[in-house]
């Protein structure tokens, strides 16, 4: 039985039902959802809800990737990423998103699906759904890369005299 | 002789500049995609990330493609636009014991912690051009694209069917991942074995930013490993060489511990939970190489490791970056006093700096050499005749009005 199978079959909802660690696992399968599915479900969510009011509007921006290396235990900044952060409030509750890239629309459109998590409109199944699909996905595509990858696995066999 | 100021050209630039873009848009190929650039010349993009100095794999494909294929100068793009970009904040320490790796060979040892993964990789293949016939190869290209799109939409039913009501294991995906792809690393084997100079530290000091304040002799070794992780390849490739084969020579031909590429793990806040959230990743390279210490000041019983890690797939930079860092710890620890070759990693390898310079050299310099040749008839020997002398200052004072750029 896997530990999703003992709960119920929202994501994030594992052994660990705390609130706060099913929105952390929602924000970031938001972060990770195909864009146009993304946009699909976020009008969806606004259908009979008035307009979304923006927080934080979509803004293009960088963070700063800082890396503990191994020699001194010490750490340095590698680079900038660039990523798109957005926050709403929408049916009354405050949604909040950041994808990686520039996708303002992505990233307004995964807030707006946090906010109606949030607010337990009526189109959360749907983003429950969402969810569930890309968590499927990043484990699929996950499980392909390394059915590719272990072939190139080196075995070696001892040389005899 | 005076100097007149001028100034013109503007119609010229712009006609250049037109011609640029014309081309860009009206070569009798195929348009570009961006896709296509990510997918099909994905180190030339990796390249671009590293020495742009920011991950975002579309940026720096457009980049590429607006610079007609030219890294350095898509490089400087990215940087110029990097440079637009408010910074939002920093994401969550990663350690780099967190790569997820794509690939992992550990050249000094054969059975290190974890697997020898050869990833994809050319290392062992000849390099041989492959000359077949395009039809060929679209062909082959055309049937690897039907069969994988094939596998998606296999996969998207499942997906479909997944998302029925029916929760499967994948809910949880992101939430392990599987021993050989977070290998243990050969340094600490050889920290079990007292084989290694124990040069970790409790105070963890903050790490430089030479975005805002540039990295100088004397710095950091946090500001030289950024300086080195967005070095342009060659140059760093090059200052290796130099130091190996060349007039130089402060660095051994080391032993390659780590060689890694793979993915680590972008955090940020989320700023109603107050804990981390993991956004996306970005993919690394690392390299760790051994060197055998033989210095008479130094633990000769033992080894110490130079470290590198870089954006993207780029093996010949982070190898180059991490002997270059075990010879600067070495080189400094000598004496208190900054070495050349400090100077030459902090001062001499960064791409857009080296190639800015460079290319400046291309803008009119009409005054400047004009005083220069002023300069070369105002040493020149005192004429013997007096008739040529009268001449020749008549020569030179017929154009007295420079055009200054």
């Amino acid at each position: 039985m896997t530990t999703a199978e003992t709960s119920d079959d929202r994501p994030g909802r594992g052994p660990d039902h705390e609130p706060d660690a099913e929105r952390a696992r929602r924000a970031e399968l938001l972060a990770a959802a195909e864009r146009q599915p993304l946009l699909d479900v976020a009008d969806a969510c606004l259908d009979g809800a008035e307009p979304p009011q923006a927080v934080l509007a979509p803004e293009v921006g960088a963070l700063v990737l800082t890396v503990r290396e191994p020699v001194e235990a010490t750490r340095f900044q590698l680079a900038d990423v660039l990523v798109t952060r957005s926050e709403v409030v929408h049916r009354g509750a405050q949604g909040w998103a950041m994808r990686m890239g520039e996708d303002r629309a992505g990233a307004l459109a995964a807030a707006i699906c946090d906010a109606e998590c949030e607010a337990d409109g009526p189109a959360r199944s749907r983003v429950d759904t969402l969810c569930r699909a890309t968590a499927r996905r990043l484990a699929r595509e996950r499980r392909v890369e390394w059915e590719q990858l272990r072939p190139t696995i080196v075995e070696f066999e001892e040389m005899s005299e | 002789m005076g100097y007149a100021a001028a100034k013109g050209g503007f119609d010229a630039i712009r006609s250049a500049e037109e011609l640029v873009r014309r081309h860009r848009l009206e070569a009798r190929s195929s348009w570009l995609e961006i896709d296509q650039i990510i997918e099909r010349l994905g180190y030339a993009v990796d390249r671009v990330m590293g020495e742009g100095a920011l991950w975002d794999p579309e940026s720096s494909a457009i980049a590429f493609r607006q610079a007609e294929g030219d890294v350095v100068e898509a490089a400087h793009l990215v940087r110029a636009y990097r440079s637009t970009l408010p910074r939002l904040g920093y994401a969550e320490l990663v350690d780099a014991d967190e790569i997820d790796v794509l690939r992992r060979i550990v050249p000094a040892f054969r059975e290190p912690p974890g697997p020898q993964l050869l990833g994809r990789t050319p290392d062992y293949t000849g390099r041989l051009l492959e000359r077949s016939p395009e039809d060929e190869s679209r062909r082959q290209a055309a049937l690897a694209a039907a069969e994988a799109g094939d596998a998606a939409a296999a996969a998207l039913a499942d997906d479909g069917r997944a998302t029925d009501g029916s929760p499967t294991d994948a809910d949880t995906a992101g939430s392990g991942l599987e021993p050989a792809r977070v290998p243990g690393r050969l340094m600490d084997v050889l920290r079990s074995m007292d084989l290694l100079v124990d040069r970790r530290r409790d105070d963890d000091p903050a790490a430089a930013d030479i975005s805002r304040v540039p990295a100088r002799p004397g710095a950091p070794r946090s500001a030289r490993l950024s300086a080195m992780a967005r070095a342009e390849t060659g140059a760093l490739v090059q200052l290796w060489y130099r130091n190996i084969l060349g007039p130089d020579r402060n660095i051994h031909e080391v032993t390659l511990g780590e060689v890694r590429h793979g993915r680590l793990p972008v955090r940020a806040e989320h700023p109603h939970l107050g804990r981390p959230v993991t956004v996306g990743h970005v993919r690394v390279t690392e390299v760790e190489a051994i060197e055998d210490l033989d210095g008479n000041d130094e633990d000769r019983s033992r080894f110490d490791v130079g470290y590198g890690l870089c954006l993207g797939h780029n093996e010949k930079k982070a190898i180059a970056m991490a002997n270059l860092d075990i010879a600067l710890h070495r080189d400094l620890a000598l004496g208190d006093d900054a070495g050349p070759l400090e100077q030459s990693v902090l001062m001499t390898t960064d791409g857009l700096d080296a190639s800015g310079f460079l290319e400046h050299l291309k803008l009119p310099h009409y005054v400047t050499f004009r005083s220069m040749v002023e300069r070369k008839r105002a040493m020149a020997p005192a004429p013997v005749e007096p008739e040529a002398t009268a001449t020749e200052a008549k020569a030179v004072g017929a154009s007295s009005e420079v055009p200054v750029g």
